[in-house]
């Protein structure tokens, strides 16, 4: 087994009248156990060049091992970019492979999470169940994006 | 508006033969410019008693589509066989272990469908922490009876 911390820390001194300050450790460990996470797909990253909506992380085996859906699995996604006007849309279900992320087919086959612009990450628990689908991607523009993601899998 | 920092550290020196240390950091920022988020819920604190999916976020009308919002869910249980399943809508993110948290964006695209749900494995009672950090989200309209 390894031992993998994840924490992370929101802070603000003027966003409400009290500063926020939260912060919180996880260690990343199989579906109720205590023992760590020790598979993962190392730090994966991509660049993409137009705003076809594509799969970053299908569901089922991949070239680094097969998550199995349902368990404890984390992913880490980040727009490595700078630009604040630019950003990925990340979705859960299947890709059109093609077009704009406006066609996604919204309570269909695809659905958005939430859009990283310049700089934004995520960590999320990758279900990478058949029935939830891929993890999704549509950049906002056709100029040079990158993003970097890793899962940690049992 | 105001200036709100979210920052992650991942770290692990047995994972790999090297050492992972991936650390990050962004400022909050409405969406496509450079001002801060100036809103949010704070930070909610529930006891579940039932494994009932419920929402915690709603869309219920009009919606906030293309809004910038970042999301924390924390499963605060110490019971590392408890855990509560997320989900947006009709599709599962995933699950949230004892202690486990999640950090992510949020796009209120759609009525419902957009909803942020979750539902704990267990009846027993789990304590759950979460919060937004948006540029606006609907309310519900009031109804007295």
């Amino acid at each position: 087994m390894a031992t993998i911390n994840a924490t992370v820390s929101v802070n603000s001194n003027d966003l409400t009248s009290n500063a926020l300050s939260l912060s919180k450790t996880m260690t990343l460990t199989k579906a109720g156990s205590n023992v760590g996470l020790e598979l993962t797909s190392g730090l994966v990253r991509r660049t993409f060049t137009s705003t076809n909506h594509v799969d970053l992380v299908t569901a089922g085996a991949q070239n680094y091992g097969t998550p199995t859906a349902s368990k404890a699995n984390k992913i880490y996604i980040k727009n490595t970019g700078s630009d604040s006007t630019q950003y990925f849309e990340v979705g859960l279900g299947t890709s059109s492979g093609s077009g704009t992320p406006t066609a996604d087919s919204i309570g269909g086959t695809h659905l958005a999470i939430g859009r990283l612009y310049g700089g934004d990450w995520m960590l999320i628990p990758f279900d990478g169940s058949a029935t939830t689908g891929d993890i999704t991607v549509a950049p906002s523009t056709s100029e040079k994006m990158t993003i970097e993601y890793i899962i940690f899998f049992e | 508006m105001a200036t709100t920092t979210a920052s992650l550290s991942l770290t692990s020196s047995d994972l790999f033969a090297d050492n992972l240390s991936i650390s990050t950091s962004h400022q909050l920022n409405k969406a496509g410019t450079t001002i801060g988020l100036d809103q949010t819920t704070g930070l909610n604190r529930v006891y579940l008693t039932a494994t009932t999916n419920v929402d915690i976020f709603t869309v219920p009308g009009a919606t906030k589509d293309g809004k910038k919002s970042h999301v924390y869910i924390a499963n605060l249980s110490t019971d590392e066989t408890e855990y509560i399943t997320v989900t947006i809508g009709d599709k599962v993110i995933g699950r949230l272990y004892a202690q486990d948290f999640l950090w992510m964006p949020w796009n209120q695209q759609a009525q419902h469908l957009s909803d942020l749900e979750i539902a704990p494995s267990v009846a027993t009672g789990m304590n759950v922490e979460y919060m937004i950090i948006h540029e606006g989200i609907v309310l519900t309209t009031a109804a007295d009876s």
